[in-house]
C-alpha cells in the first residue's frame, strides 16, 4: 500500500477536471483558436490544470514553455518571458530607439523558425501579475500562431487590457475552474493515498478545505509527513488533529517551515529564481533531497524540458514573504554571477540576470536598463522607465537615456527635474535627430509642464544650430508653430507653417497638430477639419514614436475644428467616442483635453449643467496629473457654466482656484469668459462688459475670430452694447455657420426685428445651440409684443421656453420671459378646455349660458393668448399652459 | 471511499446479481433516454453489448478494493472507449443511466446511503477511465 502512495503522490492525481482538459483539447485543435484562460480562486488548480495541458501537449510532440508572472519578475518588461525572445532583445535603432514592433515581429520569426512552424504550447501562469510588454508579446504571439497561449487569472483580477482584441474576436477559449464537491474530493483522496479513508477523516478533510484542491495537497501532504494522517489495515486514518488553521497560507508556511535546511535552501532558490535546469540543481544538491521535495509536493520537474519549478506560485509567495532581504540579495547576486560565467551574450539570460541584480538593489549593465526602459516605454508605464533609468549611473547616461528619463518626468508631472535631465542631455553627444527630439521634449516640457512658452521658443531656437539637415530642421519650425498656436498665437503659428516648405512624414504629423488649431481658431474650420482628419491617419502610419504627441491628438483637434465650424452635435459624438477609447488606454492628457472640448462643446449646446461636468472631470484629471495649463482652461469652463447657472457664489469659488494655477495662453481670451459671466452672475453689468470687451480685444489682435465671435455675441447677449456690426465682419472672414448664425442673431437685436430674430432661433436650433435659440426666440416675443403681435409673440415665447427646458437649469439675462405674456382668465380657460375637448361653439354657449358670439370672441382671445391658430393646436397649447 | 461504502456496494451489487440481465436492459433504456444520439455508437449486437457491460460491471466492483487492479482495468477500458467515440461529457449521462438502473431493479433497497456509495465509486470509476481516456493523444503537432 505504501508503495502505492508513493507512485500515486508523485504525481498528484488531477481529478474533476477532464471536461476542462476536454475544453483544451478541442482549442487546440480549433481553426483560429489561438488559446486557452483558465480562471478560478487561489488554490482551486488553475495551475496545475495549465501544467496538464502542457504535458498533453508535450507528449503529443508540440513544443512547450512555462513563464510565469510574479511581483518580482514584474520589474523589468519582458523579464518574464525572457524564455521566449528566441531572437534576442532586439537591435536599437539607428536614431537609439528600440523598435517594439520589430523586435516583436523577430520574435515570432525565430520561434516559428526554431519549432519548425508548430506552435509553442505555452503556459502563463499567473498572468494578470506580468508586466504590460510581457502580456503584449504573448498577444502578438498568440494572434500570430506563433504560440498557443495557456494563461491563468485569478478571479476577480481582469483578463489583461491587451488580449481584449483576442476576446473580442472569440479566439480564446475559457474556463472557469470551482473548488470540488464532495464525491470528487472523496475520489480525489482515494486516488492520491491509494485506498480508502474513514468516513470521520473524509469529513474532517471536507470540512477544512471545502474542496480547495491547493488546500487538499498541502492538508494531505502535512498529515503524511507529520503522521497524524495514517495506513492501517489497508484503511486510512486520522490519528491526530490535523492543522486547525483556516488559512492555507499558514498551511503552506507550515509545511515549508518544517523543511530541512538543505531542502529549504532549494525552495529559496527556486522562489527566487526559477525554473532551473535539473542538472544544475543536482551539483547543488543531492539528488534524496529533490527526490524528497518532489514527493512532498514542492516542487515539480517540467517532463518537457528538464527545469524545476515550485509546484504552486503560492509556495514561491509564502517563502519570499518569509526570507530577510539580506539573504535574498546573496542569492540573486550569486545566481547572476553563475549566469554569467555561464552564457555572455546579451540575449535572455541578460535579462534575466538584469532581473536578479534589480531585485538585489545592485546595478545590473545599462545596457539592460536601457532596453528595459525603452520597453516599459512602449508600454506607457512612465514609472517603471523612470526607476530603470535611475538606475544607470550619471556618468554612463547617455543621450538617448537622458531623453527617456526626461520624457518620463514629465509625464509623471516632475517638470524641474525633466527641464534638468533634458538640459543635462542636450550636453552629451549624440545623432542629430536625438538632439532634435531632445530639444523638442524640453520644449514641450518648458510649454506644458513649467507653462513657459517663451523659454519654449527659445529651446526650439536654440536647437536650429545643433539641427541643420533636412527633413529635421523643418521639424524646429513646425514645433514652434506648435509653441505659438497652444500659447494663443494662432496666426503667427500659420505664418511659420507657411515657410516649412518639405514634406517629411513626421513633419507632417507634427506639423498637423498645430495647423488644425490654428486654421479652425482663425476660421478656416473646413480646413481644420480637414487637416486633423489627415494628421490621424498619417500619424497611425508613422507608428507610436519619442517626442511626438499622442495619435489621439488629431482626434481632438477635430473635435475642436467641428465646434468652430458649429457641427456641435458630430464634435460631441466624436469627442465621447474618443474620450472612451483614450480612458480606456489611461492617456491622461488625452482624457483631459476630451473632456474639456465636451465641456466647449455641450457650453454651445446649451446643457449647461452637463457642461459643467465634463469640465469638472476635467480639472479633477488635470490636478491628478499636474497639467497646469490644461486646468486652467478647465477651471475657467467650470467657473463659466456655474455662472451661466446662476450659482455666482460656485463661480467665484472656480475662479479663486484658478489664481494659483500659472497662466495659459491658448484660448486665453476665451479663459476670460469665466471671469466676464461670473460679474453677469453677480450683477455686475459694467464689469462683465470691460471684460468681453477686454478679452476680445485680445482675441482679435491674435488672430482668434471664433474666439473673438464668442465673446462679442455673449456681450450682446448680456448687455445693450451692440456689436453687430464687427461681428457681421467676422463672418465675412469665417466659414463657420455658427459665426455667422451670431452675426445674424447681433444684427436682429440690433434692429430689433422680431422676424430676423425668429430665424436666428431657427439657425441656432439647426445648429443644436438650444440656448442661444431659446435667447432668440424670447427676443423675438418681445418684439412681436412690441409691434402687437400678441399671437406670434405667444408662439415665439412658447417655442422658447420650450427650448429653455433643455437647457438644464441654464439662467441667463435673455432667458427671463419678455413682459406681455398674459394668462388666461377663468372663463376663458373654461371655455378653451371644452372647445380642445371638441365641444362646438354652439354647445358651449348653451353649456354657459352665453351666447355664441361672446364664445367666439373669448376663444378669439385665447388663440392670441396661447398663439395658436386652430383647434386642434388648442389641447397641447392648454397642456404647456396649466 | 469508506471501508463501509466498499461493502455496501459490494454487498447490493450480490443481491442483484440474478438480476444483472435485467439492470443491462434498463441501463440501456436509461442512457438511450437520456441521449439518443449515443445509440449510434454501439454497433455491435445489443444482446452482446449488454453481456460485455454485465461483465465489465462485475469485475469493475470486485476489484475496488485492490486499487492497482481497478486502476489498471479502468484506464485500459478509459482508452479504449476514445476509440468508440465516447466523449467526457458522456460519463455524466451513463453515471445518471447506472444509478437510475440500479434504483428501478433493487427497488426499496437502495437506499440513501446505497445510492450514495455508488455514486463516489462510480466518480472513482469514471476518473480513472478519463485518465486513461487521456493517455490516448489523437492531436500531434
Amino acid at each position: 500500500m505504501l508503495d502505492a502512495v508513493a507512485v500515486a503522490i508523485q504525481r498528484w492525481p488531477i481529478v474533476g477536471r477532464r471536461s476542462e482538459l476536454d475544453v483544451f483539447e478541442r482549442a487546440l485543435g480549433a481553426d483560429g483558436c489561438a488559446g486557452l484562460m483558465i480562471a478560478g480562486p487561489a488554490g482551486v488548480g488553475k495551475t496545475r490544470l495549465a501544467d496538464e495541458c502542457r504535458e498533453w501537449a508535450a507528449a503529443g510532440d508540440h513544443p512547450t514553455e512555462r513563464v510565469v508572472g510574479s511581483r518580482t519578475t514584474a520589474v523589468l518588461p519582458l523579464g518574464a518571458v525572457a524564455g521566449l525572445l528566441a531572437a534576442g532583445l532586439g537591435r536599437l535603432d539607428a536614431d537609439g530607439q528600440l523598435n517594439t514592433v520589430t523586435l516583436f515581429e523577430e520574435t515570432r520569426r525565430a520561434l516559428r523558425e526554431r519549432h519548425q512552424g508548430r506552435r509553442l504550447i505555452t503556459v502563463a501562469d499567473d498572468m494578470w501579475l506580468l508586466d504590460t510588454a510581457s502580456v503584449a508579446l504573448l498577444g502578438y504571439l498568440a494572434d500570430r500562431a506563433a504560440i498557443f497561449l495557456i494563461g491563468t487569472v485569478r478571479t476577480g483580477e481582469p483578463v489583461p487590457d491587451l488580449l481584449t482584441g483576442l476576446w473580442r474576436d472569440g479566439r480564446l477559449e475559457r474556463v472557469d475552474l470551482q473548488d470540488l464537491n464532495a464525491t470528487q474530493l472523496d475520489t480525489l483522496l482515494h486516488l492520491a493515498l491509494g485506498g480508502p479513508m474513514e468516513a470521520g477523516a473524509q469529513q474532517e478533510i471536507w470540512n477544512i478545505t471545502r474542496g480547495n484542491p491547493l488546500y487538499v495537497h498541502e492538508l494531505v501532504l502535512g498529515g503524511l509527513e507529520s503522521r497524524a494522517l495514517v495506513e492501517r489495515s489497508g484503511v486510512w486514518h486520522l490519528e491526530d488533529r490535523l492543522p486547525s488553521t483556516s488559512r492555507l497560507r499558514d498551511l503552506v508556511e507550515q509545511r515549508i517551515v518544517g523543511l530541512t535546511a538543505e531542502a529549504r535552501s532549494v525552495v529559496e532558490l527556486l522562489a527566487l529564481c526559477q525554473p532551473l535546469e535539473l542538472d544544475y540543481l543536482e551539483t547543488a544538491v543531492s539528488i534524496e533531497v529533490l527526490e524528497s521535495l518532489e514527493r512532498a509536493g514542492l516542487i515539480t520537474v517540467a517532463v518537457a524540458d528538464g527545469t524545476v519549478s515550485l509546484a504552486h506560485p503560492l509556495h514561491g509567495e509564502v517563502v519570499r514573504a518569509a526570507l530577510p532581504k539580506l539573504r535574498a540579495r546573496t542569492i540573486w547576486l550569486a545566481e547572476a554571477e553563475r549566469l554569467e560565467a555561464l552564457d555572455q551574450s546579451p540575449g535572455p539570460a541578460a535579462l534575466r540576470i538584469a532581473v536578479w541584480r534589480l531585485d538585489a538593489g545592485g546595478r545590473p549593465e545599462p545596457a539592460i536598463l536601457l532596453h528595459g526602459a525603452h520597453l516599459a516605454r512602449y508600454a506607457h508605464d512612465f514609472r517603471l522607465v523612470r526607476r530603470l533609468i535611475s538606475a544607470v549611473p550619471d556618468e554612463q547616461l547617455d543621450a538617448i537615456g537622458a531623453l527617456l528619463l526626461g520624457e518620463a518626468l514629465y509625464e509623471l508631472g516632475d517638470f524641474d527635474a525633466s527641464e534638468q535631465i533634458l538640459a543635462r542631455g542636450q550636453e552629451l553627444p549624440c545623432g542629430e535627430s536625438v538632439a532634435l527630439r531632445l530639444a523638442v521634449t524640453r520644449a514641450k516640457n518648458a510649454h506644458w509642464g513649467l507653462c513657459q512658452p517663451d523659454m519654449a521658443l527659445k529651446i526650439n531656437n536654440d536647437a536650429r544650430a545643433v539641427v541643420t539637415s533636412e527633413p529635421l530642421a523643418e521639424e524646429i519650425e513646425a514645433d514652434e508653430a506648435a509653441i505659438l498656436t497652444f500659447s494663443g498665437e494662432p496666426e503667427q503659428a500659420l505664418e511659420v507653417l507657411d515657410r516649412i516648405a518639405g514634406s517629411g512624414q513626421r513633419t507632417g504629423v507634427v506639423r498637423a497638430i498645430s495647423e488644425a488649431v490654428a486654421l479652425a481658431a482663425t476660421g478656416r474650420t473646413a480646413r481644420a477639419i480637414a487637416v486633423a482628419e489627415a494628421g490621424f491617419a498619417n500619424h497611425m502610419e508613422l507608428g507610436d514614436e519619442l517626442a511626438i504627441a499622442h495619435p489621439a491628438t488629431h482626434v481632438i483637434n477635430q473635435v475642436f475644428a467641428l465646434t468652430e465650424a458649429g457641427r456641435l452635435s458630430e464634435a460631441e459624438q466624436l469627442a465621447r467616442a474618443g474620450a472612451e477609447i483614450v480612458a480606456a488606454n489611461r492617456v491622461p492628457i488625452a482624457q483631459i483635453w476630451f473632456a474639456a472640448n465636451l465641456g466647449r462643446v455641450v457650453t454651445l449646446q446649451g446643457r449647461i449643467a452637463t457642461a459643467r461636468r465634463y469640465y469638472a472631470e476635467a480639472a479633477g484629471l488635470a490636478e491628478a496629473n499636474h497639467f497646469a495649463g490644461p486646468r486652467r482652461l478647465a477651471l475657467s469652463g467650470l467657473a463659466l457654466t456655474q455662472a451661466m447657472l446662476g450659482d455666482a457664489e460656485a463661480a467665484e469659488q472656480a475662479l479663486r482656484e484658478r489664481v494659483a494655477v500659472p497662466d495659459f495662453g491658448f484660448l486665453r481670451p476665451e479663459q476670460q469668459l469665466a471671469d466676464a459671466w461670473t460679474a453677469v452672475a453677480t450683477r455686475q453689468p459694467g464689469k462683465a462688459a470691460e471684460l468681453f470687451l477686454d478679452a476680445a480685444a485680445q482675441a482679435r489682435a491674435s488672430g482668434h475670430r471664433t474666439s473673438e465671435s464668442w465673446l462679442l455675441h455673449d456681450l450682446m447677449r448680456t448687455s445693450t452694447h451692440d456689436e453687430s456690426g464687427r461681428l457681421l465682419e467676422l463672418a465675412d472672414t469665417c466659414d463657420s455657420p455658427l459665426v455667422a448664425a451670431r452675426a445674424r442673431h447681433a444684427a436682429a437685436i440690433r434692429a430689433r426685428d422680431a422676424g430676423a430674430l425668429s430665424r436666428a432661433a431657427d439657425e441656432f436650433e439647426a445648429l443644436g445651440a438650444k440656448l442661444l435659440a431659446a435667447e432668440a426666440a424670447a427676443g423675438a416675443a418681445e418684439a412681436y409684443t412690441r409691434a402687437g403681435d400678441q399671437r406670434a409673440a405667444t408662439a415665439a415665447r412658447r417655442r422658447s421656453s420650450a427650448l429653455a427646458a433643455e437647457c438644464e437649469g441654464a439662467s441667463t439675462p435673455r432667458l427671463a420671459l419678455p413682459a406681455g405674456a398674459v394668462p388666461l382668465s377663468g372663463r376663458e380657460r373654461e371655455i378653451a378646455r371644452l372647445a380642445a375637448e371638441g365641444v362646438a361653439s354652439k354647445d358651449i354657449a348653451e353649456r354657459l349660458y352665453l351666447s355664441v358670439r361672446t364664445v367666439n370672441n373669448h376663444l378669439q382671445h385665447v388663440y392670441t393668448k396661447l398663439g395658436v391658430t386652430s383647434r386642434a393646436d388648442l389641447a397641447r397649447a392648454l397642456e404647456n399652459d396649466s | 471511499m469508506t471501508p463501509e461504502q466498499i461493502t455496501l456496494v459490494q454487498s447490493s451489487f450480490k443481491r442483484l446479481e440474478p438480476q444483472l440481465p435485467a439492470l443491462a436492459t434498463r441501463f440501456y433504456e436509461e442512457l438511450f433516454g437520456r441521449d439518443p444520439d449515443l445509440r449510434q455508437l454501439f454497433t455491435t449486437d445489443m444482446a452482446l453489448q449488454k453481456v460485455r457491460f454485465t461483465e465489465k460491471l462485475t469485475e469493475i466492483v470486485w476489484a475496488i478494493p485492490r486499487l492497482g487492479e481497478l486502476l489498471a482495468h479502468t484506464r485500459a477500458l478509459g482508452a479504449r472507449h476514445v476509440g468508440y467515440g465516447v466523449r467526457v461529457s458522456d460519463y455524466r449521462t451513463v453515471g445518471e443511466a447506472l444509478l437510475a438502473a440500479l434504483a428501478a431493479v433493487l427497488g426499496d433497497d437502495f437506499d440513501a446511503q446505497t445510492r450514495e456509495a455508488w455514486a463516489i465509486a462510480y466518480n472513482l470509476v469514471a476518473e480513472s477511465m478519463l485518465d486513461g481516456a487521456a493517455s490516448v493523444r489523437p492531436i500531434r503537432a
